[in-house]
């Protein structure tokens, strides 16, 4: 809960976030609603100039409901110093340039009153109106209440915003300006005040699940694509290790090696090996609870065959249809999904998973070997 | 040269003596009197069973127009005045009438809990660091 403009002890220990990561901070995109104490105080960024860091988050662009307690007029702008109780600032507010023309319009504009008098609506005169309004709300008083967005700028050592947008309050009961009062406090506590870490979250032990996800998702995406790309039969994990090792390699060795609970068998490989192998096991897991992979013989060798390439098992599902379905029992409506299911436990593996057998229909149907008459009956014709 | 941040006082803290001469500040209150010719208006606001009254030179902002009852919004700077007490020397004075008195007050005592609670956290961070240094 400090800003480190106003702790010199911080000064020397203050190192500014990379660039790079500005952007992640939500505030660096706000138009953030600091004090004018605040906006004036807080640390000009050396890598960039006319970013500013409150409490280490990256800041640019503000927004500001103040008083006007100061006012000069250039050609070109006005220069409002405005005051909401906290410090003083100067706005620099670009006029308009249609306002340049407003003498030469006004003295036209008494031609086209009289005719728009005729009846009728005239856009030019409309037109103008906008523009007065809009001019009167851009023409601020001492004692006018202004609201301000825009980036601050440091100029001749001094602060000042840059109106990216400005105009007149009216606030007669004090309405806006209480309820402002009211929100800003908020926003300090439940954001500008908390720390941005960026660094913190992704080593966060609470987040090391979804970067594990996201591993796992990537694994198992490389593997699919493998198994589809080479239109794989049967493959057994040593074969598909190495697609999984640049997963690895671009990852660093700490984060990894807390990411996983540690696999059964250690025969004593490094830490990312038996990574690279558990990974491995969780992501064939994925694939064959998706019914992608099964295997047909639960045996010491680890063998998983492709169920959309396994003839045999797609062979053995037609034959059961075809024959069953001659069966006055299942004549009419088609064998149901649980029915064919057993039967292929029976005659095929016993290790066939209904994900699987779902996997295998679904591809038998998309080649016309066999129809489903509902969304679990199937038949040949 | 832009003036000082002018920062809320309620008008029983301007009197007590809180704000010092040369100050700015912003307070409010009820318009009691208005003498023209002295270009002095007198503000009144109520507070725990007394009425408080501030005093304010409105040399400045004149012309205006006394609405005798309205209440006004007052910036500016505290002055002692010769009779003894403190006037404020007004550079901006608003008729706020109609403004939630007591939404105003309860806002500038959130504004107030937050700064010094902020000042609070300083200070820990400060003694904290005092510490381990010397430690």
């Amino acid at each position: 809960m400090q800003t480190e403009a106003r702790d010199p002890e911080k000064e020397s220990e203050w190192e500014e976030p990379p660039s790079m990561l500005w952007g992640l901070d939500p505030m660096f995109n706000a138009f953030v609603r600091l004090y004018i104490k605040d906006i004036l105080q807080m640390r000009e960024s050396c890598q960039v100039p006319g970013i500013y860091f409150y409490n280490s988050h990256p800041i640019f662009k503000v927004d500001v409901l103040a008083t006007v307690v100061y006012k000069r007029e250039k050609e070109d702008f006005f220069c409002y110093g405005v005051d909401d109780g906290t410090g003083v600032i100067n706005c620099l507010c670009w006029k308009n340039e249609q306002w340049k023309y407003q003498d030469d319009s006004a003295k036209s504009g008494a031609k086209s009153l009289g005719r728009s008098t005729h009846g009728g609506f005239d856009p030019a005169s409309e037109l103008r109106k906008l523009q007065q309004a809009q001019y009167s709300s851009s023409n601020l008083d001492i004692g006018d209440v202004l609201r301000v967005r825009g980036p601050v700028k440091t100029s001749r050592q001094q602060r000042e915003l840059m109106a990216s947008t400005y105009y007149k309050v009216s606030d007669p009961v004090m309405a806006v300006q209480i309820s402002w009062m009211l929100e800003v406090p908020r926003l300090y506590r439940q954001c500008y005040d908390k720390p941005f870490q960026l660094e913190k979250h992704a080593k966060d032990s609470d987040t090391q699940g979804t970067s594990a996800d996201i591993l796992l998702g990537r694994a198992t995406r490389i593997l699919k694509d493998f198994l589809k790309e080479r239109v794989v039969t049967r493959f057994r994990p040593y074969d598909v290790q190495e697609l999984l090792q640049p997963l690895f390699s671009s990852q660093p060795q700490k984060t990894t090696s807390e990411q996983e609970p540690e696999p059964g068998p250690s025969r004593g490989p490094s830490t990312s090996s038996k990574h690279l192998k558990q990974l491995l096991l969780d992501s064939l897991q994925v694939l064959q609870d998706e019914g992608l992979i099964f295997r047909k013989v639960k045996s010491q060798d680890e063998v998983y065959l492709v169920t959309e390439q396994d003839k045999n098992l797609l062979m053995a599902i037609r034959d059961i249809i075809k024959e069953d379905c001659q069966r006055e029992k299942y004549a009419e409506k088609g064998c149901h999904v649980l029915h064919v299911l057993s039967s292929v436990r029976q005659r095929y593996s016993r290790n066939v998973s209904k994900a699987a057998l779902e996997v295998a229909l679904k591809a038998l149907e998309c080649n016309s070997d066999i129809i489903s008459t509902s969304d679990s009956h199937y038949t040949v014709l | 040269m832009l003036p000082a941040p002018a920062i809320f006082h309620f008008p029983w803290e301007v009197q007590s003596g809180k704000a010092k001469e040369g100050d700015s500040v912003k307070t409010f209150g009820r318009l009691l009197t208005y003498q023209a010719e002295e270009s002095r208006a007198t503000l009144a606001a109520q507070h725990a069973a007394t009425q408080h009254q501030v005093v304010v030179q409105t040399t400045f902002v004149e012309p205006f127009e006394p609405i005798i009852g309205a209440q006004y919004l007052v910036l500016g700077e505290i002055e002692n005045a010769e009779s003894g007490g403190v006037i404020v020397h007004a550079r901006v004075l608003n008729c706020v009438d109609g403004v939630n008195v007591a939404l105003l007050q309860k806002a500038i005592n959130v504004q107030r809990t937050y700064f010094e609670e902020r000042a609070v956290g300083n200070c820990d961070i400060a003694t904290v660091a005092h510490k381990s240094a010397s430690s």
